[in-house]
């Protein structure tokens, strides 16, 4: 490597590091970040607050309430009023065993459905709960139950939420902090002044492009390398595949966005813009990443928009290799794509940058 | 001599609206970015999966096998198709060729024939939380379906459940994910916005100019806040007749009260930015700290998709600190709900409080640089 290009690198990265303000937000933040979200998010319906109105002596529909809460998804709504219960159950009037008896057992149940899908949820568990004790409590004779899923959850059996949420949140945050590093990066020169200086200096296009992503590739990596032994340390999340691909794909992951805000900083032409720039990016980019919600099922015309989401297939790429060890078709399918979006970023970055020199 | 001239006030905010009006890019942004992204994710967000792959491993071959089977094909989530290498059932999952698999072992249909409890094996991909908790949703009507169909023509059920969806009747997803929407944008660009005009003026030394007038901390700190207001206001304006138009998400409660709120939430996100200005006088910083502080809490804490109640304890009281929780509140509250002052009373003062909080900091951080 030659004297110059590595001057400019040590400069590149003196200047990120020296403040220390900097060096919390690139290194702590991301743990802590990690952290919070890893703890705090699951996408489970639990502790649905349930109201039961019955009268008094209903026997019968005291043991239904009671098998609500031996469930585990139900608890008691604290409040008596409406506003502080998730579902209410309505006893048919004169008594449930009486109404059965009569064939008019249906039981009412009123759901808050401002959120559809936990709605939908509630409702389900509530057929089953009802189901199960038609079947053991009161029913005639005692039908035993005609089937039994057995339902196992393969690479996390105890449903844990921070094994699901861990791996996702570990590609947003370097795909967030490798953005906001590098999409500036021009524009801050331009706008500085400083920007005829670096043209003027007795350097190679190719070099000052190099000069300005390489640290940010390095400093991507560290973070890589932080985040990843945090969560394995911190959540136990396992890491069931090769180390060597793990660390290839976040390399490949990381040129990719360290590409694409460069070329957002080439682009912009203030400081205001370009961090408007990585807005327009990372906002689209984590919402469609498949981690928040199924990008499976979108309407064609907008699925397309999730293909061109390189980190929709980091994190494939990351949940594939930690989680299951790395099948090898997936993870060369998810890293060519990966590979072939860097080399294009790399190479419009680099187009737009020459154009910006004219 | 007054605390606060509203002369001088609005004359820095005079200035702030020439900064914008010059840049068309921003200007353009602020108006049509919160229409865009809530328009394309208000079509591209549902949470329903369909079309999840099931293996199935049929080593029964019985009529009740085959009846289990059609259960999940008919449930209309699941597309089924036969494992390819039955000696390597999880290949199927690791190789992502399908996210569950179904295995029912030899003796099935006779147990199930016999009422002894046919039980067969369902292996879930535990990878993809969306995915997964989909499935487990989708199972506990599954099973009932698979017990009717099994036991041949449906048994007289003494009880049944009658459900009623309070709110949202049909379960439309959008309209839960709108309102949602447009606080997480809206929120957003209001901390973008305000987050790099301090640190610009003192980076570019305009700074010294504008305190050597005799305007004072808190005109300043004002004057900049206000044109914001009315940019994000128009935005968001734009947003509501979208999703009310265009979505048909209905708006049950009081305008005068909405307005109200979504004043004092963009009021909070702008301090919040001004803040970050402010503490870090310099832009590049200003833009980390707000896209860091921003983007990820508001999308992943403010009860946007992760339900708050689903959270352990600590972080159900931690989220407090995030006023688009508490506008996500009111958001969806005045549009589905119909919620009146009282029912909302709780987030109103939260958001009073924290705008009255982040602009006295913004203030007093403001004031500490002004001392020499």
């Amino acid at each position: 490597m030659n004297r110059t290009l590595l001057a400019f690198l040590r400069k590149e990265l003196m200047q990120t590091l020296r403040d220390p303000r900097m060096r919390v937000i690139l290194f702590i933040m991301p743990v802590v970040q990690m952290t919070v979200f890893g703890l705090a998010l699951s996408t489970e319906v639990r502790d649905i607050r349930l109201r039961v109105l019955r009268e008094p002596g209903d026997s019968a529909m005291a043991r239904l309430e009671e098998r609500f809460y031996a469930s585990g998804w139900f608890v008691p709504a604290a409040g008596g009023g409406e506003t502080d219960s998730d579902a209410t159950l309505y006893a048919p009037p004169g008594g449930f065993r009486r109404a059965m008896e009569r064939g008019e057992g249906d039981v009412q149940l009123i759901v808050d459905a401002v959120n559809a899908a936990k709605a939908r949820a509630i409702e389900a568990y509530a057929n089953a709960i009802l189901a199960g004790f038609l079947r053991s409590g009161l029913g005639p004779g005692e039908p035993p139950p005609a089937i039994d899923l057995d339902v196992r959850v393969l690479y996390n059996p105890a449903m844990e939420s921070a094994v699901f949420m861990v791996p996702g949140v570990m590609s947003m945050i370097l795909c967030l902090v490798t953005i906001v590093l590098t999409s500036m990066s021009f524009a801050r020169e331009r706008e500085g002044g400083t920007f005829e200086t670096i043209v003027s200096a007795p350097l190679h296009d190719w070099e000052i492009i190099l000069g300005k992503t390489l640290p940010y590739i390095l400093l991507g990596l560290v973070d890589a390398a932080l985040v990843i032994t945090a969560g394995v340390l911190l959540f136990s999340v396992p890491l069931r595949g090769p180390l060597w691909i793990l660390a290839l794909s976040a390399f490949v992951f990381i040129i990719t966005t360290v590409s694409v805000g460069t070329l957002i900083s080439t682009i912009a032409d203030s400081q205001q813009q370009a961090m408007l720039g990585g807005f327009l990016f990372l906002f689209p980019a984590i919402l469609m990443s498949g981690i928040m919600f199924p990008v499976e099922n979108m309407p064609p015309a907008i699925a397309w928009v999730a293909h061109l989401d390189p980190l929709m297939y980091f994190v494939r790429l990351l949940r594939n290799v930690l989680l299951k060890g790395g099948d090898p078709w997936v993870v060369g399918s998810n890293l060519a794509v990966l590979a072939a979006m860097a080399c294009g970023a790399a190479a419009l970055a680099f187009k737009r940058f020459r154009q910006t020199l004219n | 001599m007054s605390l606060l001239d509203w002369r001088r006030t609005l004359s820095i905010s005079r200035k702030e609206v020439r900064h914008v009006r010059r840049d068309p890019f921003t200007l353009a942004l602020a108006l049509g970015l919160p229409v865009l992204l809530v328009t394309f994710f208000g079509f591209a967000i549902d949470f329903e999966v369909r079309d999840i792959g099931l293996s199935v491993h049929d080593q029964d071959d019985s009529r009740a096998s085959r009846q289990l089977a059609e259960v999940f094909s008919s449930s209309g989530f699941f597309r089924l198709q036969k494992a390819e290498d039955p000696g390597r059932l999880l290949r199927e999952l690791d190789s992502e060729r399908a996210s569950a698999v179904l295995v029912i072992e030899p003796g099935f249909g006779k147990d199930a024939g016999a009422g002894r409890g046919a039980s067969a094996q369902l292996i879930l991909d535990g990878a993809d939380n969306t995915r997964a908790s989909a499935m487990l949703g989708y199972l506990p009507g599954i099973t009932a379906a698979a017990q009717a169909r099994l036991l041949g023509s449906a048994p007289p059920q003494p009880a049944r459940l009658r459900t009623r969806f309070l709110y949202n009747p049909e379960l439309n997803s959008r309209w839960f994910v709108i309102p949602g929407l447009t606080v997480v944008v809206v929120g957003l660009l209001a901390i973008l916005l305000t987050a790099l005009t301090v640190a610009r003026e003192w980076e570019n030394g305009s700074m010294e100019l504008l305190l050597s007038t005799p305007v004072r901390p808190l005109e300043i700190i004002l004057g900049k806040l206000l044109p914001y207001v009315v940019l994000c206001f128009l935005g968001a304006g734009v947003v509501y007749l979208t999703a009310r138009l265009g979505f048909g998400v209905p708006f049950r409660g009081s305008h005068l009260l909405a307005v109200a709120a979504g004043a004092m939430f963009l009021l909070a996100c702008l301090s919040w930015g001004l803040l970050i200005s402010v503490a870090t006088r310099q832009q590049q910083l200003a833009m980390q700290l707000s896209l860091i502080s921003g983007l990820l809490p508001s999308l992943l804490l403010s009860g946007f998709v992760f339900p708050i109640e689903s959270m352990p304890p600590f972080f159900q009281y931690f989220t407090s600190i995030l006023p688009q929780k508490w506008f996500m509140i009111v958001a969806r509250g005045e549009f589905l709900k119909g919620a009146g002052v009282l029912d909302l009373a709780k987030p109103l003062l939260a958001l009073f409080v924290m705008d009255a909080v982040l602009i006295t900091a913004a203030l007093k951080r403001f004031k500490r640089d002004l001392e020499p």
